[in-house]
This record gives structure tokens, C-alpha cells and sequence, in this order.
């Protein structure tokens, strides 16, 4: 096993967006890797099962519906600002990615991206964490 | 560049981002339901059984993201040939249904229902600029969900007021503004004088019907 792989087991990762179908098929193909992620259709939904669960790292698309990713990333920096945010986005505006990183996102992926890529850049994050 | 060409270049770049941002979500999908295909492929052919279904369910996803890419690809293309001719016949059902599939993400990303009703009498047609037209529909579409809340509907049809051809955008749910604040709102809203524009390049009058929450593009 990889020495990236024994730590994986460790990082707790949300991923946020309301193409369902997306993280439910991400978030499982993460497990099969042996990491633990789990999901949010919305805003309000993340804000909610950071309550329950404290993830290390959120991977946050920035257009959906209720609450814009951007007002979701402001309050997790503002009240879990241990929480690593890398945000993954079809939205692909450099104003975009400014705020995002003035905000505190410690990434800026475009859609589609490649999983081991994500993961990769879930692992540094979570380094930055600990 | 002109005030209406810098206009027009805005209207089609709201467009084109919002759609490229759908084509990246159904190509991330693929991506992603191909993946995990080729994941189970990979593992030992003893615990392949177990991800039967997954598999399954991947080749699903598959077929029905490349459908709504399909449906978006087409109805996009015919949007972006509006350009062609700036006097054209359009069938108001068809441009509607196509224009509510491109323009959906707007109103889902509020929490607002969009869909195309049905025109009476069916089969209209009207002739006119069809740039102009996608613009004061759009303007039109962009005030209507500047004044609703969350959990409510826009329907939008052809229709007939007074011998002349009409477009309705009918504003519904139990959460809907009253008549006062949807007539306010309207105007009020960031996108009003774009409409106003549109429409006055059309000829079209602008009525709002506050009794039912309806916005009618009347045309000449």
C-alpha cells in the first residue's frame, strides 16, 4: 500500500453539489479507494452535516440552488475555518477564482476532473490540516 | 462595439456560460459513471457480482446524461443560429419549449419550477426578429425570478390578446408575491430596462396583468 493510501482511511471529506448524481458516483468511487466521503445536495445541507460530522477537506461546487457556493465557503471559513475548501466548479470565471481564494479555498478545480487528480489535492489539503 | 451590439454580446455571453456550465456538469457525470465502471472492472472477478447492479445503474446514468447533452446540444444550436436572418418565422411552441430547456438552470438554481406551457391556439407563428425575441423573453424570464421566492412556478406559452400574437409569463405557488409587490418588483428589477428595450426594438408592449401574476409580451 501506497504511504498516501494509510492515511486516506483518516481524511474525512464532504463533497457538496446539487448534481446528485455526480457525488453519489464520486463519493463511491472515493470509498472503493478507502476514503470516507460523504455528501450535500445544497448550502444549507453542507452547513448541517459539518455539524454532525467535521470533515477535513469540502470539495464545493460554487452555482447551486439556496445558498451560492461562495456564501457556503464564507461561512465555513468564518465558523470551521480548519476545514480545507477546494472548489470544483463548471464555472469557469477567473473573478471566480480570485474570491474563491481570497475567501480561503485552498483550491480552484474546473469540471470535469480527473478522480485520482481530485484526490491527490484532497491529500495535500488534508496535510495542511493537521 | 455599439450600446445594442455590447448588449447583445452580454445577452449571448449569459447564455453560453450558463449552457457550458451544464455541458461541464453532464460531462463530469459521464466522466465519473464511466470511472466507476471501469473500477469495477478492475476488481476480482469473485466480488464483481455485488457491483452487478452499480454497473448497471452506471450504464443508465450514462445513456440518460448523453440524452439531456443531446437535448441541450440541439436546442442550443438552433439558439445560436438566431443571429442568421434578422427577420424570421418562428414557432412559438417549439422556440418556447426550446428556450425553457436552455433557461432552466436560471430558475432551478432559485428553487423556481420553468416550464413551457401550451399555446392557444396551437401552431402559432410570428414573424420577427429572433434575437431580439430570445432577448426580451430572457429579460422577461430574469425579472419574473428577480420577484419570486423559492418553491414557486413560471409557465410561459404563446397566447392571444386582442387579435394580436402574445407571449405569457404566468408567476405561481403558494409563496408568490401579492399583485402590488409582483407589479413593483418587476420594474424594480435589475433586468426591466433590458426588457423594456427588447421589446420597444420589437414594438412589443409590455403588460403586467397583476390579477393572475402574469407578464405579457404583446407583439405587433
Amino acid at each position: 500500500m501506497h504511504e498516501n493510501e494509510n492515511h486516506d482511511k483518516h481524511i474525512k471529506i464532504l463533497l457538496v453539489d446539487d448534481e446528485e448524481e455526480l457525488v453519489s458516483t464520486l463519493s463511491e468511487r472515493m470509498e472503493m479507494r478507502g476514503l470516507d466521503a460523504a455528501v450535500a445536495p445544497d448550502g444549507p445541507q453542507a452547513i448541517d452535516a459539518i455539524k454532525i460530522r467535521l470533515p477535513h477537506v469540502m470539495v464545493l461546487d460554487l452555482r447551486m440552488p439556496c445558498m451560492d457556493g461562495m456564501e457556503v465557503l464564507r461561512h465555513v471559513k468564518k465558523h470551521n475555518p480548519e476545514i480545507q475548501v477546494i472548489i470544483l466548479t463548471g464555472h469557469g470565471s477567473a473573478k471566480d477564482e480570485e474570491q474563491a481564494r481570497r475567501l480561503g479555498a485552498f483550491d480552484y478545480l474546473q469540471k470535469p476532473v480527473d478522480v485520482e487528480t481530485l484526490i491527490s489535492r484532497i491529500r495535500k489539503a488534508y496535510r495542511h490540516t493537521l | 462595439m455599439n450600446p445594442e451590439t455590447e448588449k447583445t454580446m452580454a445577452f449571448f455571453g449569459k447564455m453560453t456560460a450558463n449552457l457550458t456550465h451544464e455541458f461541464k456538469n453532464i460531462l463530469a457525470i459521464i466522466q465519473e459513471s464511466a470511472g466507476l465502471m471501469e473500477d469495477i472492472m478492475a476488481i476480482s472477478p469473485l466480488s464483481k457480482e455485488k457491483y452487478q447492479d452499480r454497473f448497471n445503474n452506471s450504464m443508465a446514468t450514462i445513456k440518460n446524461q448523453l440524452h439531456r447533452g443531446m437535448q441541450l446540444a440541439a436546442r442550443f444550436n438552433k439558439f445560436a443560429h438566431a443571429p442568421d436572418q434578422t427577420n424570421a418565422q418562428m414557432d412559438l411552441d417549439e422556440t418556447i419549449d426550446h428556450f425553457c430547456t436552455l433557461t432552466e438552470r436560471f430558475a432551478r438554481l432559485k428553487n423556481i419550477s420553468l416550464q413551457a406551457g401550451k399555446g392557444t391556439p396551437p401552431g402559432a407563428n410570428l414573424t420577427t426578429n429572433p434575437v431580439l425575441f430570445y432577448m426580451a423573453l430572457f429579460y422577461g424570464l430574469e425579472s419574473c425570478l428577480a420577484v419570486l421566492p423559492a418553491n414557486t412556478s413560471i409557465s410561459i406559452a404563446p397566447a392571444e390578446k386582442n387579435g394580436r400574437q402574445a407571449v405569457e409569463i404566468v408567476c405561481s405557488g403558494p409563496q408568490a408575491p401579492s399583485a402590488d409587490e409582483f407589479s413593483d418588483g418587476l420594474r424594480k428589477s435589475d433586468s426591466w430596462n433590458e426588457l423594456e428595450d427588447a421589446a420597444g426594438q420589437l414594438e412589443a408592449e409590455i403588460e403586467c396583468e397583476t390579477r393572475n401574476l402574469c407578464l405579457r409580451l404583446i407583439f405587433k
